[in-house]
């Protein structure tokens, strides 16, 4: 079982954690050394200070240290790895790059961290059937890098993708900025090598999406390291499009700003983005990139069309006339491809700028059905005002996926009315008729929230299917399903990575 | 052994359902529109057959979120005219809706049409589902938001699991505008030519939602499907015949052409089996090739060569589809057999992949003695030994 441990910001770990200057009793001196029996010394770490560099994952509130970090260099190992834990009983946990958001990838205690940073390799772009087939520690964004030169790119792009894994986003089913138009993870992902908790090898999925049998594939992805870990993955590659228009535009209200994305739904555009911010993170954005978001603006969306050029100018014209329509106070439109990044970097800033406006602030992850975007931020609103704290909105108005920012300060003792009123803002989603996590996961930040969306027999049944893939638990054990020993604490706060506060990379 | 006395049970409500598989005992085979019924593996004999078909219609629609919740037993023609009336669609085609095909039917089957080059399955468009399991357990999973990691997506294993491991009661999906204009581009092209003369098209920028292979009365040709705003769809499909040639067909002629490929599909030719498969797109001529030789000629052809799936008529003998199987197996592809003749015995998919291992696992969690469906995945799943069926 994972120990949780609350640190404070600059702390040590806390008093029920075991002691990290040695591997627990249950980690024995035997499996270093069958580790080291199938991988060179330098890549089974057991020193503190090493084994300390792998203790959380991007949600840095929950933090454990490892007994052991492995970093195999192929699927072999990773293999071989499983198997030496499957014959000690330890557990293990999946690591990719560790961006993760939701504490899927924090250690356990008397468990082993396999990191795949090692399996970096790109094995094939194969440009006639448009797919790559990539080793789990390639990061999202070198695959379109390779398949760029083919005019071809993975659409899934997570805002992390500068450092984030595809064998990360394949636990995650990670989306990005643009899932509304083509999907997720789950939908670009054809074929995947994946070892179980056995230490066996299997293939999930095929060369198309032709299936012979039950989906597997779609079951594993998504699953957050708990039935396995994958060490090659085929993923769909897709033509770049030939045009990609931008605009900016400004709404006198957050409601006219939805009924805008309203009507450019009923208009039957499916734009490759639609993204909302509110004037507090425009605030924060603007003082941080410069992007020249207008501050004073009670709301923007910033709206993308990609696709043939006959069908985007159409488009597009039909897009800035619906804004018009409802009462946009400016209509930017950048012309060229540095002034959209430009755009986009206001907007990829957004969470590490809100640091400039509040000394701490908790990023939250929700869903709610796009027609109740207006009324949840109303009650958003009302929950912040009662709980006396501020709320930045910061969104994927397309799909209803909210990233409201709780701020406070943790020196004005907010910190738990902050950690409530995120929590309670997730499972407001909830009541609406949305979901816990759009993209973030539920990992350890949000398995005591599960029973609030599922009943005691939907997750049963999951268990069940947790137990065919693992009988004894001991894949990333602890995540996503509640338990008892788990659920009586709460998340930290939000650290931004330091390339996030250059905005070299975002979180959406 | 009794004679088996085989009931029908038709429940019209997710709680009738749940009742029916409570109350019933021994085995249970699931029926829909009975579209696919000679599909996969031959079922057992079962005690009881449940009818899905009175589980039907939509739960809740809300054209606003682009979402529709619907019983499982709906046709799916009739989800998409009442979805139509709201210019939405779930963007599935396949070809045996026609033929009354129910939702939950097809995604048992894990069944998907021309469009798939663009959309997927409905492995792809299905984001919740509520299944009722053998013990009676009904269990939700996934949502009404399109985007939603909470839970294992716990719908995508009985996409093609052919009614067994649990009954799918109602499911979720995602919708799609419907496109105002619709255009065909035929060119003429012979099977042998169509993979590079596909790739041109792809390579193009026109983005076609379909790239379909069907030799016909009308000749052999490529049928690419080009969906989009009035002005656009049009412009775009004249791009396309300048850069590799062919004709945008009228109206009457691309709907005749589409009908013709969808009757392919689903064909029961005389004394032949329909055989369908996928391998990587590349390899597609060569294993066509290949089944030509090793059947003595193949009927009812229809390829999509970007997407690498084929269906096929190949002669109902045993011998002949068992070796289909293994070359596509042997190419690093899925094969599955779909209509029969009655009574035929032919092996319904090729040999065992690794995760078949897995796959008894999931079963056995679900299903342990296997109620639902048996013999529908055999012989990855094999009927237990010592039950009588």
């Amino acid at each position: 079982m994972p120990e949780r441990t609350m640190e404070a910001p600059h702390g040590g770990t806390g008093s029920d954690a075991p002691s990290a200057a040695t591997p627990p009793a249950a980690v024995g001196p035997e499996l270093a050394r069958d580790f080291r029996d199938v991988l060179p010394a330098d890549l089974v770490i057991t020193d503190e200070v090493g084994r300390r560099s792998y203790e959380c994952d991007g949600l840095t509130g929950f933090r454990q240290v490892p007994a052991l970090v492995v970093l195999p260099r192929d699927a072999e190992e990773v293999a071989a790895c499983v198997r030496i834990c499957a014959r000690h009983g330890v557990p293990f946990v999946a690591r990719g790059a560790g961006t993760g958001l939701s504490g899927g990838a924090m250690p356990v205690a008397d468990g082993v961290v396999i990191s795949v940073q090692k399996l970096r390799r790109i094995l094939e772009i194969d440009v006639e059937n448009r797919r790559a087939v990539l080793e789990p520690g390639v990061y999202n964004l070198e695959i379109s890098k390779a398949a760029q030169p083919h005019g071809l790119y993975y659409a899934p792009d997570p805002s992390s993708q500068q450092v984030c894994t595809i064998g990360g986003n394949v636990a995650e089913n990670s989306g990005g900025a643009h899932c509304l138009k083509y999907g997720f993870t789950t939908n670009h992902v054809l074929e995947m090598e994946v070892v179980l908790a056995d230490g066996s090898v299997v293939t999930l999925g095929g060369p198309t999406g032709e299936q012979a049998g039950p989906d597997l594939r779609g079951l594993f992805i998504g699953s957050e390291g708990t039935l396995g870990i994958c060490t090659r993955v085929t993923v769909r590659l897709l033509q770049t499009p030939e045009t990609v228009r931008t605009v900016l535009a400004d709404f006198p209200s957050i409601e006219a700003a939805g009924d805008t994305v309203g009507d450019i739904v009923d208009a039957a555009i499916i734009p490759a983005a639609v993204e909302m911010m509110d004037s507090l993170s425009m605030e924060a954005s603007e003082a941080a990139t410069g992007a020249g978001l207008t501050v004073d603006a009670p709301a923007a969306l910033i709206i993308e069309l990609d696709g043939p050029a006959d069908e985007v100018e159409a488009e597009f014209e039909h897009l800035t006339a619906i804004c018009e329509r409802h009462g946009a106070t400016r209509l930017h439109v950048p012309t060229e491809a540095e002034e959209r990044q430009k755009v986009w970097k206001g907007r990829k800033a957004a969470f590490a700028a809100v640091g400039r406006i509040s000394p701490d602030y908790i990023v939250q992850d929700g869903v709610v059905p796009r027609t109740r975007l207006a009324e949840v931020l109303t009650r958003i609103a009302e929950m912040g005002r009662d709980a006396g704290l501020r709320v930045a909105n910061v969104f994927h108005a397309g799909d209803g996926n909210l990233h409201p920012l709780v701020l406070y300060s943790e020196s004005a003792g907010e910190h738990d009315a902050a950690e409530k009123l995120s929590t309670d803002i997730a499972e407001l989603c909830v009541e609406l008729g949305g979901s816990l996590s759009g993209e973030h996961g539920i990992g350890t930040d949000k398995a005591c929230s599960m029973p609030v969306m599922f009943s005691s027999d939907d997750l049963g049944v999951m268990h069940r299917v947790r137990l065919a893939f693992d009988p004894d638990s001991r894949c990333n054990p602890g995540k996503l399903f509640p338990t008892p020993r788990l659920c009586g604490e709460r998340p930290g706060k939000y650290q931004p990575h330091p390339l996030e506060e250059a905005g070299v990379i975002e979180r959406l | 052994m009794s004679t088996p006395r085989v009931e029908t049970v038709t429940p019209t409500t997710v709680d009738d359902l749940r009742a029916a598989v409570l109350d019933r005992p021994g085995t249970i085979r699931l029926a829909g529109a009975g579209t696919a019924a000679d599909w996969a593996g031959t079922p057992a004999p079962a005690d009881t057959v449940l009818d899905l078909t009175g589980l039907s219609g939509i739960v809740t629609h809300n054209p606003g979120d682009m979402t529709v919740e619907v019983h499982a037993g709906t046709p799916f023609a009739q989800l998409q005219e009442e979805l139509g009336e709201h210019h939405q669609r779930v963007a599935v085609d396949p070809a045996r809706v026609a033929e009354g095909a129910t939702l939950g039917g097809l995604f048992a089957t894990a069944d998907s049409g021309p469009r798939a080059l663009q959309y997927g399955s409905l492995r792809d468009l299905v984001i919740g589902a509520t299944i009722v399991l053998a013990d009676g357990t009904v269990a939700r999973s996934g949502g009404h938001v399109i985007k939603n990691v909470a839970g294992y997506d716990l719908t995508k294993v009985l996409h093609g699991a052919h009614g067994t491991l649990g009954v799918v009661a109602r499911l979720v999906l995602r919708l799609h505008p419907t496109p105002q204009a619709t255009v065909t581009v035929a060119v003429p092209c012979e099977r042998s030519g169509s993979a590079d003369l596909a790739r041109r098209v792809a390579d193009s920028p026109v983005e076609a939602t379909a790239i379909q292979w069907h030799g016909s009365d009308q000749g052999d040709r490529l049928l690419v499907l080009v969906e989009g705003s009035e002005s656009g769809a049009d412009a775009r499909a004249r791009r396309l015949v300048d850069a590799v040639g062919g004709e945008l067909l009228a109206p009457d002629d691309a709907g005749a052409a589409w009908e013709a490929h969808a009757a392919s599909v689903r064909a029961r030719p005389a004394d032949r089996a329909v055989f369908r498969f996928g391998v990587i797109p590349s390899s597609l001529t060569g294993v066509l090739d290949g089944l030509e030789a090793d059947t003595g000629g193949l009927t009812e052809v229809t390829t999509s060569p970007r997407t690498g799936v084929a269906t096929v008529a190949v002669p109902a003998d045993a011998d002949v589809v068992a070796a289909a199987h293994r070359r596509v197996a042997d190419a690093g592809g899925t094969s599955s057999l779909r209509q029969r003749p009655a009574g035929a015995e032919l092996p319904a998919f090729g040999p065992a992949p690794p995760s078949a291992a897995l796959l008894r696992a999931v079963a056995t969690s679900l299903d342990p003695d296997q109620r639902l469906g048996r013999g529908r995945l055999a012989p990855w799943i094999p009927a237990p030994t010592g039950v009588s069926a």
